[in-house]
C-alpha cells in the first residue's frame, strides 16, 4: 500500500497526545487523571504501532492483490 | 470484475473505517440497553444498588445515556455519515486511512474514558455533557478531525450537488461542536487534577446547558439521523425523495428553529418569564419543520408500499419516522407551559425522551444497519429475515410497554403532587407518589428487557449474516484486487 | 422565490457557513440577554458563598449524581410553594457551578431541604434511606460515612472559584483549612465560621471531616440564606 501523506500528519499528532498523557499520568493529584494519562500513552503507543504495522504489511497486501489472492 | 481496471479509475471508497462504527455501535447497543435495563431494575427495587458507590443509580445514569446517545448513536452515525458522504460526493473519506482510523480509535477512547469516569465519581453533572474537562478537550480534537474529514471529503466531490443527507450531517457536526464547545467552559483546580468548576453559574449556567441540552437532542438525535433517512429510506425503498423542495424548507426551518426552544426545559423556574415564552413559542413552531420531514420520509415510499411487507429492514425505518412524527407532536406539547406545569420532574419526560430514543433514533438506525451490513460485507442478503421481524415486534412491543407505563407513571405522579384535599391541604406526601408508580417502574423494566432481547437477536442475525456459508455472494460477483479496506464503487 | 438554495448546495463552505450562522441566531437572542440583563438575578439580602465545608459536600453530591433524582427548583407553582417552600430565585443559585436544578423528581426537592430534618436524621438517613422511609427508592450512601474528606486541594478548589466569579475573599481562603475543621466539630468556636459564613450549620462530626460531614452541611444550608420575610416582591421582580 502506498503511503499516505495523512499517515506523516496524523502520526506525529497522536504521538504527541501520547506525550500529553505521560505527563498527565506522571504529575497526576487524582485518580482519574492517573488512570486518563496512562490510557491516553497506552492509546498513542498502540495506535502509532498499527500505522507503522500497517504501512509494513501494506507491501505484501499489495503483491498478494496483484495475484489476485482475493478480497482481504 | 477484470474490466474495472480499464473503466475510468474507480473511487475507492473507505468501507474499513465504516464497518469498524457498524460493529462499535451494535457493542454500545447492547452495553446501553443492558445499563439501561439494569438502572429500570434500580428503581423497581433500590436494595440492587447494593451500597456500592460506582454501581449507584446517580453514578449509572450518565452511563446509560452516553452509552446510547454518544456510543451506540455516535458510532451509528458516524459511521454511516462516513458511508453516505463517500457514495454520494462518489469520492474518498479525505485525509487517508490514517485520519479515518484515528477518528475510530479517537472516538471510542472517547466513550470508555467517560465512562470509566463516572463510576469513579468523575462528572460535571451537566446532563448529557457529564465527561470532565480533559475528556472534554479530547473529544473536541477528535470532533475537529471528524469535520475535517467529512468537510474535506464533501469538497473533493465529484458530483455538483450536495445531496440533502449531507446538509443534515453536517449541520449536525458543527452544530455539535459549537454546543459542545460553548457549554463545557471550565477551569480545572490545577492542569493535573480532573476535577473542574463550570464558568457560568446558577440561571446562566441553566440557560447554557438547556441550549446544550435541547440541541444536543434537536442536532445529535435528530439532524444526524434525518440525514440516515434521506440516503437509507430513498435507497431501500428504491425511490427519489419525495419532495426536493420540502427538504429544502425543512431543513434550514428545522436548524434554525431548533435552537430556541431550549428554554421549555426550564418552565416556571427561576429563569425569566420573557425566556420561557419565547422557548415555548418556537418549540411549537417546531412541530410543523418535524412534520414536514416525517412526511417527506413517509412519502418516499410512495409507489413503493409493497417493500414494507418484504424487507424488514425498510419496516424499521418507515416506523422510526412514525415515532419521530409522534414524538416531535408530544415535545411542543410538552414544552406548552401549562402542560409542563403537570409533566415537569416526572415520568412523562422519560417515556417522551425514550419514544424519540428507542422508536426513533434505535429504528432508524436498525433500519440503516440491516441495509448496510450485506452491503458492506459483501453478502447476499441478510441471514434471516424472519428474526428481522422478531426483533421488529418484539422491540416495538417493548416501546410500547415503556413509554405507555411511562405515561400512566408521570401522569399519576404529576397529579397527585398537585392534588389537594376536601380541607385544602396537599392529599399526598412525596413518598406515596413513589409508591403508586411503583408497578409501571416493573412494566418499563419488562419494556426494556423486550428492547434488549430485540437488540440481541440483531446481533446474532448480523454476525451470521457475515459468517455463514448461507449468505455467501458467488466468487465472481465478489469486488476483489483491491487493497484492504478499499472498494471500488462498482454498483452503485 | 429569490431564495436559491443551490447557493449552499453546490458550495461546502457556504454550507458550513450559513449553518453556522443560521444556528446561532437563536442562541445570541436568547442566552446573552440572560448574562447582561441586570434584574436577571436579583438583588437580595443573605446570599453568601458556600462555606469550604459546605462547598467541598457540594462537590460530592455533585460527585454522586444526586442531581439525577433530586431537582433544586421549587417551581412557582402553588402546590410546590406549599410543599416545598418559597418558590426558587435566580439569586439563590448565583454562586452555583455548575447549577443543580435538575429535570426529575424521583425523590422530592432538595432546594428548602436545609432545617427541615435534624443533621442526625440526615446522618441516619443518608447511611440507610429504608430505614427511615422503608418505600424510599434511594441508594445507601454508607460509604461516605467511612471515607474521610480529601482536603488538600480545598484552597485550590476555592481560588478556582473566584477565578470563575465566586466573590470568596482573601482571608475566606486563607482560613479555609480551619473554618473545615471547626464547621465539623461542634466543641470548637463558631464565632469567626459563623462571621464569615452567616447561618453555617456545625455538623456532629469531630473536626476531621468525613464525605457525609461535608454533605451534610451542604444539606443543612440549602434555601436557608435568603430571609424572604426581609424581601418584597417588587425587589424579586426580574
Amino acid at each position: 500500500m502506498q503511503s499516505e501523506v495523512g499517515d506523516w500528519i496524523v502520526g506525529p499528532f497522536v504521538a504527541i497526545l501520547g506525550l500529553i498523557g505521560l505527563i498527565l499520568f506522571g504529575r497526576a493529584n487524582d485518580g482519574e487523571m492517573t488512570v486518563f494519562g496512562a490510557a491516553l500513552a497506552l492509546f498513542a503507543i498502540v495506535f502509532i504501532f498499527s500505522l507503522i504495522k500497517r504501512r509494513f504489511d501494506g507491501g505484501h497486501a499489495v503483491q498478494a492483490a496483484a495475484k489476485g489472492a482475493g478480497h482481504e | 470484475m477484470s474490466d474495472a481496471f480499464a473503466a475510468p479509475r474507480p473511487v475507492m471508497y473507505n468501507e474499513d473505517v465504516v464497518k469498524k462504527f457498524i460493529i462499535a455501535a451494535m457493542f454500545w447497543a447492547i452495553v446501553a440497553f443492558l445499563v439501561g435495563v439494569y438502572l429500570a431494575a434500580e428503581l423497581a427495587w433500590p436494595s440492587l444498588n447494593f451500597g456500592l458507590s460506582w454501581i449507584n443509580f446517580g453514578r449509572l445514569r450518565p452511563v446509560h445515556t452516553s452509552a446510547a446517545i454518544f456510543a451506540f448513536g455516535g458510532s451509528a452515525l458516524i459511521g454511516t455519515s462516513l458511508y453516505i458522504v463517500q457514495r454520494t460526493c462518489r469520492a474518498r473519506l479525505f485525509g487517508g486511512r490514517a485520519l479515518a482510523d484515528f477518528l475510530f480509535w479517537g472516538y471510542q477512547f472517547f466513550i470508555v474514558m467517560a465512562a470509566l469516569s463516572y463510576v469513579m465519581g468523575y462528572s460535571q453533572s451537566k446532563e448529557y455533557a457529564e465527561p470532565e474537562w480533559h475528556i472534554d478537550l479530547f473529544l473536541t480534537v477528535v470532533w475537529v478531525v471528524y469535520l475535517l474529514i467529512f468537510l474535506g471529503t464533501l469538497l473533493k466531490r465529484q458530483e455538483e450537488h450536495i445531496y440533502v443527507a449531507n446538509w443534515f450531517l453536517l449541520a449536525f457536526i458543527v452544530t455539535v461542536a459549537m454546543l459542545h464547545i460553548g457549554n463545557n467552559a471550565a477551569v480545572p483546580i490545577s492542569l493535573f487534577s480532573a476535577k473542574s468548576y463550570i464558568v457560568y453559574s446558577g440561571v446562566q449556567d441553566a440557560i447554557v446547558q438547556w441550549w446544550y441540552g435541547h440541541n444536543a437532542v434537536g442536532f445529535f438525535l435528530t439532524a444526524g439521523f434525518l440525514g440516515m433517512m434521506y440516503y437509507f429510506i430513498p435507497k431501500a425503498a428504491g425511490r427519489p425523495v419525495y419532495s426536493y423542495r420540502l427538504s429544502v424548507v425543512h431543513f434550514w426551518t428545522l436548524i434554525f428553529l431548533y435552537i430556541w426552544a431550549g428554554p421549555h426545559h426550564l418552565h416556571w423556574t427561576s429563569l425569566p418569564d420573557w425566556t420561557q415564552m419565547l422557548g415555548m413559542a418556537f418549540s411549537v413552531m417546531l412541530w410543523m419543520p418535524s412534520w414536514g420531514g416525517m412526511i417527506n420520509g413517509i412519502m418516499t415510499l410512495s409507489g413503493a408500499w409493497d417493500k414494507l411487507r418484504t424487507d424488514p429492514g425498510l419496516r424499521f425505518s418507515v416506523t422510526a419516522v412514525g415515532f419521530y412524527g409522534m414524538s416531535t407532536f408530544e415535545g411542543p406539547l410538552m414544552s406548552v407551559r401549562q402542560v409542563n406545569a403537570l409533566s415537569h420532574y416526572t415520568d412523562w419526560t422519560i417515556g417522551h425522551v425514550h419514544s424519540g430514543a428507542l422508536g426513533w433514533v434505535a429504528f432508524i438506525v436498525f433500519g440503516a444497519i440491516y441495509y448496510i451490513v450485506p452491503v458492506l460485507w459483501q453478502r447476499k442478503a441478510l441471514y434471516s429475515t424472519r428474526l428481522v421481524s422478531w426483533h421488529y415486534w418484539i422491540a416495538t412491543l417493548g416501546i410500547v410497554l415503556y413509554i405507555v407505563s411511562m405515561w400512566v407513571a408521570g401522569i399519576t405522579e404529576g397529579l397527585m403532587w398537585r392534588a389537594y384535599d376536601q380541607y385544602g391541604f396537599l392529599q399526598y406526601s412525596f413518598v406515596e407518589s413513589v409508591v403508586a408508580i411503583h408497578p409501571y417502574m416493573v412494566v418499563r423494566l419488562l419494556g426494556g428487557l423486550f428492547f434488549l432481547t430485540g437488540g440481541l437477536i440483531m446481533v446474532y442475525n448480523l454476525i451470521q449474516t457475515v459468517k455463514s456459508p448461507t449468505t455467501e455472494l458467488p466468487r465472481e460477483k465478489l469486488q476483489s484486487g483491491y487493497p484492504a479496506g478499499a472498494v471500488p464503487a462498482a454498483g452503485e | 422565490m429569490a431564495f436559491r438554495n443551490e447557493f449552499f448546495e453546490k458550495n461546502a463552505i457556504f454550507l458550513l457557513v450559513g449553518t453556522l450562522l443560521t444556528v446561532a441566531v437563536g442562541g445570541i437572542v436568547e442566552v446573552v440577554p440572560v448574562f447582561t440583563v441586570e434584574t436577571t438575578v436579583e438583588k437580595v439580602q443573605g446570599m453568601r458563598p458556600y462555606s469550604p465545608l459546605e462547598s467541598r459536600g457540594r462537590d460530592i453530591y455533585v460527585r454522586e449524581g444526586c442531581y439525577t433524582c433530586h431537582s433544586q427548583q421549587v417551581r412557582t407553582l402553588r402546590d410546590e410553594v406549599e410543599r416545598y417552600g418559597h418558590y426558587s430565585i435566580a439569586a439563590e443559585s448565583m454562586y452555583d457551578h455548575p447549577f443543580q436544578w435538575g429535570s426529575k423528581r424521583i425523590g422530592p426537592d432538595l432546594a428548602r431541604v436545609g432545617g427541615k430534618y435534624s443533621s442526625d436524621w440526615q446522618y441516619a438517613h443518608l447511611k440507610n434511606p429504608q430505614e427511615l422511609v422503608p418505600e424510599s427508592l434511594m441508594p445507601r450512601y454508607a460509604f461516605l460515612a467511612e471515607t474521610p474528606l480529601q482536603t488538600y486541594d480545598t484552597v485550590a478548589r476555592m481560588k478556582t472559584l473566584r477565578m470563575v466569579g465566586v466573590p470568596y475573599t482573601d482571608e475566606q481562603i486563607t482560613s479555609a483549612e480551619s473554618d473545615l475543621r471547626t464547621q465539623s466539630d461542634p466543641t470548637a468556636d463558631q464565632t469567626k465560621l459563623l462571621a464569615r459564613y452567616p447561618k453555617a450549620v456545625t455538623v456532629p462530626g469531630n473536626g476531621t471531616p468525613t464525605e457525609m460531614d461535608a454533605l451534610v452541611a451542604y444539606l443543612q444550608m440549602l434555601g436557608t440564606l435568603v430571609n424572604f420575610a426581609d424581601t418584597n416582591t417588587e425587589r424579586l421582580r426580574q
